[in-house]
């Protein structure tokens, strides 16, 4: 009773590539880098799609800044209790917030200020608020990015903060902050709003903006003109203006990425191109002396089937666990500053691991099939022939 | 018993050019004969040894091999009836050079499947019928021409066929080589084999194992 897999013919086809094997490795290291290049885009890609859609869904919902002359300013907290009374609003929130520049570094850290008893308008807020000391007044907890940029200019327990007037704020540091995205927590610190207004000069009567919730999401638009009526001096910038303008930002830097893409699936049509066109001669005459020996047309093609699957399935394996250590473990370089930019002014972010199985399967289709039908049609051809024909 | 009943082969080098190689031939071999096809190279010899073993179509007329219409079978009986039916030995031994002895051998039983036992019994026996057990290792590329013939036969007897074709055999040997494959030939036809082998060697001719010599020539039988 004949087994359907032919252990012997799989030995045949090891040897065959091994008889070949300085094409069979080229084949492979080329088919391996081509895998490995199309991994990591999509690994790149999916983590920072998920990145962001973490960001978007943390946003708040309205968010009114005021404005002068085209340009931010602080907004009244007073404008608070006007907004509380429009229907629908279910909470208003004046926020502390900024940029700060450390020079050293050469690194912005986003400075966010929160009260004790105030209503977070982020849940992983609510958790920082619970364990900052806002009796010992100066302590404050940073995210992952700025604990390295700290640690690495000597800042181990408290960091200086040089104020506007040119002396320093001292701040202790109580902790490291986890938010619900990378992107969102790690150039972060957050401390009493005592303090953040002490480090930007902010009068106690002002706030960088107000954060909105609205109880019902499709009665957003209606407020956000609402409140624009009431303050004709202020900038309301809705979730979806945000979801627009994030997207914008990853749409433009996609279309980089799917250059990358096209030139690489681009090469490996080449390669596809240049198996299917045909057999050496040597490749010919054997295949018409395994017919002439008795080998039927479809223990040719298995035989060569199995020639292509383990190339292509060990470029495959390859080139996707090297795509995993370079985005994952090496942190993409030089591709991931594609997306998040090449500028020193953010502080490092590790791209979150993202395990697509449809990502697999898609890479998969795109390069084990067909490289297996490359290698099976041309010796379709030859075994198709008469085989005297072949020979001779 | 072998029968080729009007064939006609012709080969198409280019639309212009037609090439009739073989022309109303009619030949019937018993079972267990040794047949010698004489001739010049280009006579139609290979062509005649191509057809008996199904490797080609003739263009007309049939072929028979025992109960076997081989000229009207489709390409894969074609296949499974040389595997089970033919021994080919080659005019340039048509081996794998950068395979091994043992490995070229054993090629016509791989896709049967069979056990590993099995194999190993066919081997031995070839190996030690041909004389070459202490080459059984080595690669093809690195024997001399009448080792690679041995080779050649070796193979084509592994699946102990009842047909041995054999083109040319001693084309590229030298006397005492080719008396040797003659002695080779004496013991497959006492084992009751049939033999065809298509030459242009005076060493065959007058042979007493011979049963039969047919001269062709330019594709006509004289």
């Amino acid at each position: 009773m004949r087994s359907k897999i032919n252990i012997y013919l799989i030995e045949y086809a090891i040897n065959s590539l091994l008889r070949q094997k300085y094409k069979s490795f080229f084949i492979t290291v080329v088919l391996t880098a081509l895998i490995f290049l199309l991994s990591s885009l999509f690994f790149i890609t999916n983590s920072i799609k998920y990145e962001l859609q973490s960001t978007v869904n943390s946003l708040p919902e309205i968010v009114v800044q005021k404005v002068k002359a085209g340009r931010h300013y602080d907004i009244d907290v007073n404008a608070i209790d006007d907004i509380l009374t429009i229907t629908g609003v279910s909470s208003a929130v004046a926020r502390v917030w900024g940029y700060y520049y450390f020079e050293n570094a050469g690194v912005n850290f986003s400075i966010v200020g929160i009260d004790e008893y105030e209503q977070q308008y982020k849940n992983s807020l609510i958790h920082v608020a619970k364990k900052l000391d806002f009796n010992s007044g100066s302590s404050m907890f940073i995210g992952t990015g700025v604990k390295k940029v700290m640690n690495k200019n000597y800042y181990q327990e408290y960091f200086n903060f040089i104020k506007p007037d040119g002396t320093l704020k001292k701040v202790d540091i109580s902790g490291v902050f986890n938010g619900d995205t990378e992107l969102e927590s790690n150039d972060v610190i957050v401390m009493s709003k005592e303090n953040v207004r002490e480090i930007f000069d902010i009068e106690e009567e002002k706030a960088t903006d107000i954060v909105v919730k609205v109880a019902n999401e499709n009665e957003i638009a209606t407020i956000a003109s609402k409140i624009k009526l009431m303050y004709p001096d202020t900038r309301v910038i809705t979730k979806d203006d945000l979801k627009i303008s994030y997207q914008n930002i990853f749409d433009y830097k996609s279309g980089i990425f799917l250059a990358l893409f096209v030139v690489s699936l681009f090469t490996f049509f080449i390669i596809i191109y240049d198996k299917a066109s045909g057999l050496s001669s040597e490749e010919k005459k054997e295949i018409g002396i395994l017919k002439a020996i008795g080998w039927r047309v479809d223990d040719v093609l298995k035989e060569k089937f199995y020639e292509g699957f383990i190339i292509s399935f060990f470029s495959y394996m390859s080139g996707i666990v090297l795509a995993l250590a370079f985005v994952y473990i090496f942190n993409a370089p030089l591709l991931q500053n594609i997306f998040t930019g090449y500028s020193q002014l953010k502080t490092s972010f590790e791209l979150p691991f993202v395990f697509d199985i449809q990502t697999l399967a898609l890479i998969f289709f795109l390069s084990v099939p067909i490289y297996i039908a490359a290698t099976i049609i041309p010796s379709w051809r030859s075994a198709t022939l008469e085989a005297d024909e072949v020979i001779r | 018993m072998i029968k080729l009943i009007d064939i006609v082969k012709k080969y198409e080098v280019n639309k212009n050019n037609i090439v009739t190689a073989l022309k109303d031939i009619n030949i019937e071999i018993k079972e267990g004969e040794l047949v010698v096809l004489k001739g010049a190279s280009g006579s139609g010899k290979s062509t005649i040894l191509s057809l008996i073993a199904a490797l080609s179509k003739p263009t007309s007329g049939e072929v028979i091999v025992g109960d076997n219409r081989v000229s009207k079978f489709p390409d894969n009986f074609a296949s499974d009836f040389r595997r089970d039916n033919i021994g080919f030995v080659f005019q340039k031994y048509n081996l794998i050079p950068t395979l091994s002895v043992k490995e070229n051998i054993i090629l016509p039983l791989l896709p049967m499947n069979l056990h590993v036992k099995e194999i190993e019994t066919k081997l031995e026996r070839v190996l030690k019928m041909f004389h070459i057990e202490h080459k059984a290792n080595q690669l093809v590329k690195n024997l001399s021409g009448g080792e690679q013939q041995r080779v050649a036969i070796a193979r084509a007897n592994i699946n102990t066929p009842k047909i041995i074709l054999a083109d040319e055999p001693t084309a590229n040997l030298d006397e005492k080589l080719s008396l040797h494959f003659i002695d080779m030939l004496k013991e497959l036809k006492a084992e009751g084999k049939t033999i065809v082998v298509a030459t242009h060697d005076p060493l065959f001719f007058g042979l007493d194992i011979v049963d039969k010599e047919i001269e062709i020539h330019q594709g006509v039988l004289s």
